[in-house]
């Protein structure tokens, strides 16, 4: 089992990611999809810690986990804020900033 | 395989050497950040305001007087600490004293509440736009002074940002200092809807653009087996390893920076956000991001790919001509001030990308001179836009303009003195900072980039010459704006950015040697 | 299947037998330990905190929300003060991210490490403190 497999995966997942970032309408779902993306990044990191032989990676990933828990806590709540206002999420209808 | 961390058990680990001395000011301004948190849990409402502005303006002062007593013994080469994750060095230190000083001027303008009863921030976040609530609570004097600790926060995380002297360091401040500020945009006390809409797509974007700086991290290590600038440096020396996970790397982190930095294609953010977030906020991001991004950007480039530079210097080319056409020509299209200048600083970001790809110390100087003029420059412009208001907050309508040198002729003569250092004429600031800029790019062989530079900075001033000739020459609407008298804050805040705008334009010597103090640390 | 991992199980108990033993002293402590945690924690709540009932604690999912069908009121989504606990778990769930690697690596960073993880916790319960003091631990 090479690693190599690991990190297609990974750039497969990130692709999903960054598709679903760009077709995904509902603000929530597209945070996860931002989600996916870095954790098919912590699966990099870890595959390349692999076959560097080193726990750098890991311990990397932990960091990436922990930065992403963050982001979720902000994130939820800006995205609450406007759905409160709005009773909808969909990122379509945030459309009052035009040029 | 044996499991590292048993590994390790056996011997201690060395603890890092830390020098506290060289990163005192970051440490003063992330304290004061969580004692502001504490402040916020324990005070009264009535008291939050006059102590967290205090506590604030306090914090910064006293992280510039660490700043300046650190620089004066500091070692000429640069030193690196924290086991070599953060590089305190001439650049680093340059960078931190542009960022408190323009950070002093963001809080005067935050913490002002002379214009708007009450400052410009909501007085609660939490309260739906349109309810009952909402409406009792537009004429209330309160604020979220949570905003406070949050700039400091932000502020700490962009100096960190600009000493990150490894990749996992740089992603973990720019975090530091993207959530905070995700967080501020919302906060407007008028046009709420449009205050949360620019923090949710900020957010959006912003996550996402961290994303591909994130896996660029990860090709980078995966290619250098370290995180390390220099490391990453010393592996582009040796051949035998694969230039795919290199040059996707290296592709991938610029995105997640020139993103930050709102450059060229990557910069769809910069006018919604710009226009939507409460302006002390715009000029806060406007002046200190900037800064910031480009620092973090000058030390990638020049000390983890100095030696690629021949490799990546045609794709940055073309990011650096299509942020000038887009901020120069896009702008010409504006309708609302605050969108103006956000395509201004597009174009500047441009201008600014030139003088970063001269791998020189003349580019390196320049780059963080042209920095230091257009911060000052854009954060008392944005400081004149909160002036003019009208019955529903801000009016920031072009047509609104009109004729506004009848109603304030001091206002009109500032912002004319702001526009034309943006656009670069001589006596400003802005000139001096183009001129360095420019004759760095033109001395590393890039005189094609720099003719269309100067095509686009001359496109570029015939939209702020149309505002200086809207406001002179144009008969004031009758029922135009008014234009507030500034209280101590934002007056001080103004002043501050008018007279080094003028001062960087006329003595430009100091700051240019100061600029050119040193390189950045290479020992890792 | 089954069996062969008993009997592995037995070989390898039997392997442990004699001076080997005790190496499981402090993981049959931890269990003890555990098992008091957890029958302290069952025991106490009854007997010192107030009783009151309602429907939700009876159903088979308690967590301090209603099961489906969602209420009425509110349009049937989740209160906001869910998302707030949601937040402070994850937020939680970080601390352990890093405390779990400094446990192990303890005795080699000795007296260092449990300065720099002190100053950890005692950074991440300043956001604690912040909302405990404006009432985000209260449900209503």
């Amino acid at each position: 089992m090479t690693p190599t497999y690991y990190l297609l995966l990974s750039a497969l997942l990130f692709t999903i990611g960054a598709v679903g970032v760009l077709v995904r309408r509902n603000a929530v779902v597209v945070f996860m999809c931002v989600e996916l993306m870095l954790n098919a990044v912590n699966l990099s990191l870890v595959t390349f810690g692999r076959i560097n032989g080193e726990i750098d990676g890991q311990v990397m990933a932990f960091f990436v986990m922990v930065v992403a828990a963050a982001e979720v806590v902000v994130g939820l709540a800006i995205i609450m804020a406007i759905f409160r206002t709005r009773r909808s999420a969909s990122i379509d209808d945030t459309n009052l900033l035009k040029y | 395989m044996l499991n590292p961390f048993l590994a390790q058990q056996g011997g201690a680990i060395e603890t890092p050497q830390i020098d506290y001395a060289a990163i005192l000011p970051i440490l003063i301004v992330l304290g004061a950040a969580c004692v502001g948190v504490l402040l916020e849990a324990f005070l009264p409402k009535h008291q939050r305001w006059p102590v967290q502005v205090g506590l604030t303006l306090l914090t910064i002062v006293a992280a510039g007087v660490a700043l300046g007593a650190y620089v004066g013994d500091a070692p000429e080469q640069g030193i690196t600490t924290l086991s070599g994750t953060v590089a305190v060095d001439a650049p680093a230190l340059f960078l931190w004293g542009t960022l408190l000083a323009l950070a002093l001027g963001a809080v005067l303008l935050i913490a002002d509440r002379s214009v708007e009863p009450g400052g410009a921030f909501v007085a609660q976040a939490g309260i739906s736009p349109g309810t009952v609530q909402d409406r009792a609570q537009v004429s209330s004097t309160g604020m979220q002074t949570e905003v406070f600790p949050l700039t400091l926060f932000a502020l700490g995380g962009m100096m960190t940002f600009t000493a990150a002297n490894d990749l996992l360091t740089m992603f973990i401040a720019l975090e530091v200092l993207s959530l905070p500020l995700y967080l501020m945009c919302g906060l407007a006390r008028r046009r709420r809807l449009i205050s949360q809409e620019a923090a949710v797509k900020y957010f959006l974007l912003g996550a996402f653009a961290s994303a591909f700086f994130l896996y660029g991290i990860a090709m980078l290590y995966g290619y250098a087996g370290s995180v390390r600038l220099a490391d990453i440096a010393a592996a582009t020396a040796g051949t035998d390893r694969s230039d795919t996970l290199l040059f996707a790397g290296f592709g991938l982190l610029m995105v997640g920076l020139l993103f930050k930095g709102s450059v060229g294609p990557f910069h769809t953010w910069t006018p919604d956000v710009y226009q939507g977030a409460p302006t002390p906020i715009t000029a806060f991001m406007a002046a200190c991001t900037k800064v910031a991004a480009f620092g973090a950007l000058l030390r990638v480039l020049f000390v983890a790919f100095e030696s690629t530079s021949w490799e990546w210097r045609g794709v940055l080319w073309a990011v650096a001509i299509i942020s000038m056409a887009v901020g120069a020509i896009l702008g010409l299209t504006q309708t609302d001030v605050k969108r103006m200048i956000a395509y201004s600083s597009i174009a500047h970001a441009g201008f600014l990308l030139v003088g970063t790809m001269a791998i020189t110390d003349e580019g390196l100087s320049g780059t963080l001179f042209y920095l230091l003029a257009y911060g000052f420059t854009t954060l008392a412009a944005f400081g004149v836009i909160s002036l003019v208001r009208d019955a529903s907050g801000e009016a920031t309508h072009l047509s609104a303009w009109a004729g506004l040198s009848k109603r304030s002729p001091l206002l009109a003569a500032v912002f004319t003195f702001l526009l034309l250092a943006l656009a670069g004429i001589p006596l400003t600031s802005g000139f001096v900072g183009k001129f360095v800029v420019f004759s760095a790019a033109l001395s590393d062989g890039m005189a094609p980039l720099v003719v269309i530079a100067l095509v686009f900075s001359a496109v570029a001033a015939f939209f702020y010459l149309r505002v200086v000739v809207l406001m002179y020459f144009s008969e004031p609407a009758p029922e135009g704006p008014t234009v507030s008298v500034p209280g101590a804050f934002t007056t001080a805040a103004i002043t501050l950015g008018v007279v080094v705008t003028l001062l960087l334009g006329v003595l430009p010597a100091f700051a240019l040697d100061w600029a050119g103090a040193g390189g950045f640390a290479l020992s890792s | 299947m089954l069996l062969s991992q008993a009997t592995g199980g037995a070989a390898l108990a039997q392997e442990g037998a004699g001076p080997g033993l005790d190496m499981y002293l402090p993981l049959v402590i931890l269990f003890a330990l555990a098992l008091g945690f957890a029958l302290f924690s069952v025991l106490l709540g009854p007997l010192v905190g107030p009783s009151r009932f309602n429907k939700a604690k009876l159903s088979a999912y308690e967590c301090g929300i209603e099961p489906s069908p969602q209420p009425v009121v509110g349009g049937g989504r989740m209160p906001v003060a869910y998302y707030v606990t949601a937040m402070l778990f994850i937020l939680f769930d970080i601390e352990m991210v890093f405390l779990f690697p400094y446990a192990v690596s303890a005795d080699a960073l000795g007296l260092w490490g449990v300065a720099a993880i002190t100053l950890f916790i005692a950074t991440f319960f300043i956001a604690d403190i912040y909302v405990w003091r404006r009432g985000g631990l209260d449900w209503n």
